[in-house]
């Protein structure tokens, strides 16, 4: 009896806390928290940057801002579990804004700034902030691809893909690299020629996928993927601070302080090198062009939107996007920082800006289809694909593939 | 037997309506009011301590329905149906099916609750009744509050555990069950959009063998989930039994120190120690890293990375975990066992190794029998070593949904919770859990030795 | 016959010796590479155990204000301390009601809880989330909200316990009970000062859990770094890309965390082995 008591009891706890709520309005824009997410290294430089925004924009006075450190991989997860619970401003990686649309997490961005972010933008970077045909969110980087660094102690020549592998095994030392990452695979199999992408509704929904990997040039990716991987100097990995004994590295710029520290003199960068693949030519390796977005959070308050719309734009804009970089290296998406001396002197984002153009522009692509690039490096990792595999059972693999990768789009 | 306490259920659940109805019949114009004012009758009659219980009770729930719970309740059958949309710019949220679900199914619980308070209360009518009716007094309201401390102490002592297992287990529970007969996955994502009933769909699913059912998969992770318990089980058992009796043999000096060596592992955070063995073995940790430096090996051991290699060394490293508590759990029970029944042993020329089939062997197995079980099932659902240290991996091309080859149901489980958000899948695979648990419970335990022959050593 | 006995014992030391090294070897190289700093010796886990010079830097940086680390723990502290606390008064209650009295109801409570325990506990994990935020215990409510939900569900691991409290025998009770004492005077002065082994190993128990949670923390924390506790906040140094050279330091902060609890553990060993084999035995 007394269980039941108690049982009612707490129902009706729960009753008053939903009816206690909002509190009084101050300002024009009312009062309110915004919290913001970014990752742990650029929580200081962020709470620098809203210090200014406060400053420039009195009429916010009632809201006090929090930013929190979760990282762009989280973000994602994080706000799909629990959108009322999780951040107003975010910073996601742009694979994860299909995704995000659909659960509801990402408001439209306000037709006056998304004119402005498609003017000041490069196009790659707004093409990756678009689903359907709406702009979703605010580009802040677009420095999320991947280039080679090496060591030119170890390397002597970084423009093929045999020349560093055997560099490093002369060496005994390791050459990193992800294959069982559907970002980073793409490498290969956008460089024979293969290709893979969807398209979106307005409601990020997947309603066609543009494949082509069960081909001949599928073929020869999966065939170069299992020659790199079977060599003793492959590692699978792409974040230095785990790797040891690096001869060259496939990684991005988010590391490129790390690896001058490991490399020290010998530090070189460079776009990826080209490989020659089973049927004799020569293929560059090619891969995705990725970019972090700033997302605003739908809101039930028009002016917390209005305040958090004015912060996103704020965030994104080029002066911020330079100081980003100056602060954390962080490559900028906006023209103008782009083209800024500070920027164009970097050696890291050069090499980047070498690679851009053999690259594809990242569109959005399923959740699922991650797992499934994982599987198939997995896969090839533990051999069971492997250069034994006759070709029947190479194309069977990749056929599989594609149509599981098709089925994620109805 | 069965159909006997069938029988007696059915005439307890008669004799309990019956009971009601001669309550009404017979009672009194308090008792009577008391039907529909709870505890009227106990108030009135002076045991106001009960009384006003009884009416708390059904004041709460009728403030908790009205203001609450029939909001929720009422939709319950199509789990909301207003869409959440915008006015300007602004986001209006519409139903919120997984709220509708979750009080829903508490606001069910209440009426239930209900039901048994309103039982309670016409019995204790009818009880007071009785009493005075023989001539008797009614216990003080003291004495009633007294007996909380007495012969009724374990209301007392069990009122705050019953509270949370219900709010914190029940309720939850019965709400993922429900879950599994819905559509709510990363598509069907509360507040932004609905989700609804679907039937058996999500068992149809896990169950079909065709390209697009996860029926392959999910009998794929599930032998693996039975062969890891029981191996991890076993192993660890027989290894942790040696190590035990090599300690405890005679004649071996710093009993203790090995002891406290071995429990070590038990102290220390196995998030540390596990992750640290996961870069152990990693392809530029520490193992790998000596056996090049030494020539042993050209190119890494991919210990992760291969399916077979990654299911022996969790094995292997489940050992280092396991042994140590089956090593404390043994010497204690080593000891026990009849030093006379070694010497007679002897006596008669028997070998160290006859001795321990003979003697060691069955006693062990007697007494720790049930402690195997419940190690069996726990192992069932070991998360802790399969997701620190593989997280499942590595996955494959021919297992669906997101799973590795190292996979327990549990932390597949996991994974579609939180990496996929498809709580729909994920509920049915912990109904799946449950069954495989059950099932292997029911049938291992009625033929355990020291179940079935309780005298047996003794 | 002395000979062979002797080789036996040989073998059985090198036996002894050798399973000694293979279970320290962990937390050797842990402490060894905690010592290892990462600006002067690059890389992950480096392909040698001692590091080449010895460093605080990792420590330092613990407790350097760069991150929450002293928060972290000092949120895994309350949690354990409050669910060591309340655990144990939950799981004493339920025991002397189940293993003491008999009332209506009893066995199917008993047969009920072996039943709910049979479902994965990750299965409730959304549900529990909304349950808590209902509460506002969720993010910056997390800490309270964690020791809430553990202790919750804690009257189903009365095993051990009951098990001990049925080997008093009940005519102490009874001979009591007729002396005129209640049943909350004879639990409080009488049944309590002689189980004090089961109590510390109850304890003891609930103490270390909260030290490993990571999965139930990390879904009602999320987003919410200051809340963490150890076990969320460390793990992302090792399997997030966002935090590079952090292993040297997640060595550092695991020898921390390693180092009071195992004490604490090996100080009361005692009890625990006692726990253990108790349970084990009576199953």
């Amino acid at each position: 009896m007394k269980k039941r008591l108690v049982s009612v009891l707490m129902a009706a706890t729960v009753l008053a806390t939903l009816f206690t709520g909002c509190g009084g309005k101050k300002s024009d824009f009312g009062s309110g928290e915004v919290k913001v997410w970014v990752a742990d290294n650029v929580v200081d430089f962020t709470n620098n940057q809203i210090n200014e925004f406060k400053k420039a924009h009195p009429e916010f006075d009632g809201y006090t801002f929090n930013v929190e450190a979760t990282g762009e991989g989280d973000a994602a997860g994080n706000m799909i579990t629990d959108v009322k619970a999780g951040a107003d401003i975010y910073v996601f990686a742009q694979d994860q804004i299909a995704r995000l649309v659909s659960a509801g997490a990402l408001e439209e961005v306000e037709p006056e700034n998304a004119k402005k972010v498609k003017a000041e933008n490069d196009a790659g970077a707004v093409a990756a902030a678009t689903v359907g045909e709406k702009l979703y969110a605010y580009p802040i980087t677009s420095d999320n691809g991947y280039f080679l660094y090496y060591d030119k102690s170890v390397v002597k020549d970084p423009s093929t893909l045999e020349g560093i592998i055997a560099d490093c095994e002369a060496a005994g030392k390791n050459f990193y690299f992800e294959a069982n990452s559907g970002w980073y695979q793409t490498a290969f199999f956008f460089g024979a020629g293969a290709q893979l992408s969807y398209e979106t509704d307005d409601a990020g929904n997947f309603t066609k996928c543009n494949a082509s990997y069960a081909s001949p040039e599928g073929v020869v990716a999966l065939k170069e993927i299992i020659e790199v991987t079977s060599s003793k100097a492959f590692k699978n990995g792409s974040a230095i601070s785990n790797a040891t004994d690096v001869g060259a590295i496939v990684d991005g710029t988010w590391d490129a302080e790390a690896v001058k520290e490991v490399f020290g003199d010998n530090y070189a960068c460079s776009k990826l090198p080209s490989f020659e693949g089973a049927d004799g030519k020569t293929y560059q390796m090619s891969g995705f062009g990725g970019f972090k977005l700033l997302g605003v959070k739908p809101q039930e308050d028009e002016n917390k939107l209005a305040v958090c719309d004015a912060l996103a734009e704020f965030l994104s804009s080029e002066e911020v996007q330079l100081a980003r970089y100056e602060a954390v290296n962080w490559g900028p998406s906006n023209l103008k920082a782009q083209q800024s001396d500070v920027v164009k002197a970097d050696v890291a984002l050069s090499a980047l800006a070498d690679q851009l153009q053999y690259t594809i522009p990242q569109g959005q692509y399923p959740g699922e289809y991650w797992d499934l690039a994982k599987s198939l490096g997995d896969s090839v990792i533990a051999g069971e694909i492997s250069a034994a595999s006759s070709d029947d059972d190479l194309n069977k693999a990749l056929s599989d593939f594609q149509t599981t990768c098709e089925s994620y789009a109805k | 037997m069965a159909r006997g306490t069938k029988e007696k259920k059915k005439n307890a659940l008669l004799s309990g309506l019956r009971e009601i109805g001669t309550t009404f019949k017979e009672g009194d114009i308090k008792t009577r009011l008391s039907y529909f004012i709870f505890g009227l009758g106990p108030i009135l009659r002076g045991q106001i301590l009960i009384g006003v219980t009884l009416l708390l009770c059904e004041v709460l729930f009728i403030v908790y329905m009205a203001a609450f719970g029939w909001g929720y309740l009422s939709k319950i059958t199509t789990l909301g149906t207003t869409l959440t949309h915008k006015v300007g710019r602004k986001t209006v949220y519409g139903d919120n099916s997984f709220l509708i679900l979750l009080f829903g199914v508490l606001s069910v619980f209440a009426v239930m609750a209900l039901i048994a308070v309103w039982y309670l209360n016409v019995k204790e009518n009818r009880k007071e009744e009785l009493l005075l009716k023989e001539g008797k007094t009614l216990p003080t309201n003291k004495a009633v509050f007294m007996s909380l401390f007495d012969e009724n102490f374990h209301k007392t002592l069990l009122a705050i555990p019953v509270t949370g297992i219900f709010v914190f287990t029940v309720l939850p529970i019965a709400f993922m069950i429900l879950v599994a007969f819905t559509n709510y996955d990363k598509n069907h994502q509360s507040p932004s959009n609905l989700f609804t009933w679907v039937g058996l769909d999500n068992f149809k699913n896990i169950l079909s063998f065709g390209t697009q059912g996860m029926g392959s998969t999910f009998v794929r992770v599930l032998a693996w989930t039975l062969v890891w318990a029981f191996l991890a089980t076993f192993v660890d058992y027989f290894l942790g039994l040696g190590v035990a009796m090599l300690i405890n043999k005679k004649g071996i000096k710093f009993k203790k120190l090995w002891r406290t060596i071995l429990v070590l592992t038990i102290a220390v955070p196995q998030f540390v120690s596990l992750l640290y063995i996961m870069r152990l073995f990693a392809p530029d940790g520490l193992i790998n890293g000596y056996l090049i430096k030494w020539g042993l090996i050209k190119s890494y051991i991919p210990f992760w990375a291969d399916p077979m290699l990654a299911r022996i060394t969790i094995l292997v490293v489940n050992i280092w975990i396991g042994i140590p508590y089956m090593m404390l759990i043994t010497t204690g029970i080593l000891m026990n066992i009849p030093e006379d029944l070694y010497e007679s042993a002897r006596i008669d020329g028997a070998s160290g190794w006859q001795m321990f089939r003979r003697i060691t062997l069955p006693y062990m197995m007697f007494v720790t029998g049930p402690y195997l079980l419940t190690q069996f099932t726990g192992n069932l659902n070991n998360f802790n070593v399969i997701y620190l240290l593989t997280q499942g991996r590595p996955q494959s091309m021919s297992l669906k949904g997101n799973a590795g080859n190292t996979d327990l149901l549990v932390t597949w489980l996991y994974k579609m919770t939180v990496n996929e958000t498809n709580y729909k899948m994920a509920a049915v695979i912990g109904i799946m859990v449950f069954i495989v648990t059950a099932v292997v419970m029911l049938s291992v335990y009625n033929r355990l030795p020291s179940v079935r022959d309780e005298e047996g050593f003794q | 016959m002395k000979k062979k006995r002797a080789i036996e014992n040989a073998v059985t030391y090198a036996v002894l010796i050798i399973i000694s090294i293979i279970w320290l070897f962990p937390f050797v190289g842990l402490v060894l590479q905690s010592f290892r700093s990462y600006a002067t010796e690059y890389g992950g886990m480096v392909n040698y155990l001692v590091p080449k010079s010895f460093s605080l830097d990792n420590y330092k940086f613990l407790f350097s204000g760069e991150t929450n680390y002293v928060r972290w723990y000092a949120n895994t502290l309350i949690i354990a301390f409050f669910v060591a606390l309340f655990q144990t008064i939950i799981i004493l209650c339920v025991s002397y009601a189940l293993s003491r009295m008999r009332f209506t109801g009893r066995t199917f409570l008993m047969k009920f809880w072996l039943i709910l325990g049979m479902f994965p506990g990750f299965l409730t994990m959304i549900c529990l989330y909304f349950l808590l935020k209902q509460f506002g215990l969720t993010q910056e409510g997390a800490v309270p909200g964690l020791i809430l939900v553990s202790i919750a569900s804690s009257g189903m691991q009365y095993y051990v316990c009951k098990g001990f409290f049925d080997t008093i025998p009940k005519a102490l009770d009874e001979a009591a009970r007729i002396d005129g004492a209640s049943r909350a005077r004879i639990f409080v002065s009488m049944i309590l000062p002689i189980i004090k082994p089961i109590i510390i190993y109850t304890a003891l128990v609930a103490f270390m859990a909260p030290w490993c949670d990571y999965v139930f923390a990390s879904y009602v924390a999320f987003g919410h770094d200051p809340s963490y506790n150890v076990a969320v906040a460390m793990t992302r140094w090792v399997w997030t890309n966002d935090y590079q050279g952090y292993f040297t330091r997640f060595c550092a902060g695991g020898v921390l965390i390693s180092v009071p609890v195992t004490l604490l553990f090996m100080f009361l060993q005692k009890y625990y082995v006692e726990g253990v084999t108790g349970g084990a035995v009576k199953g």
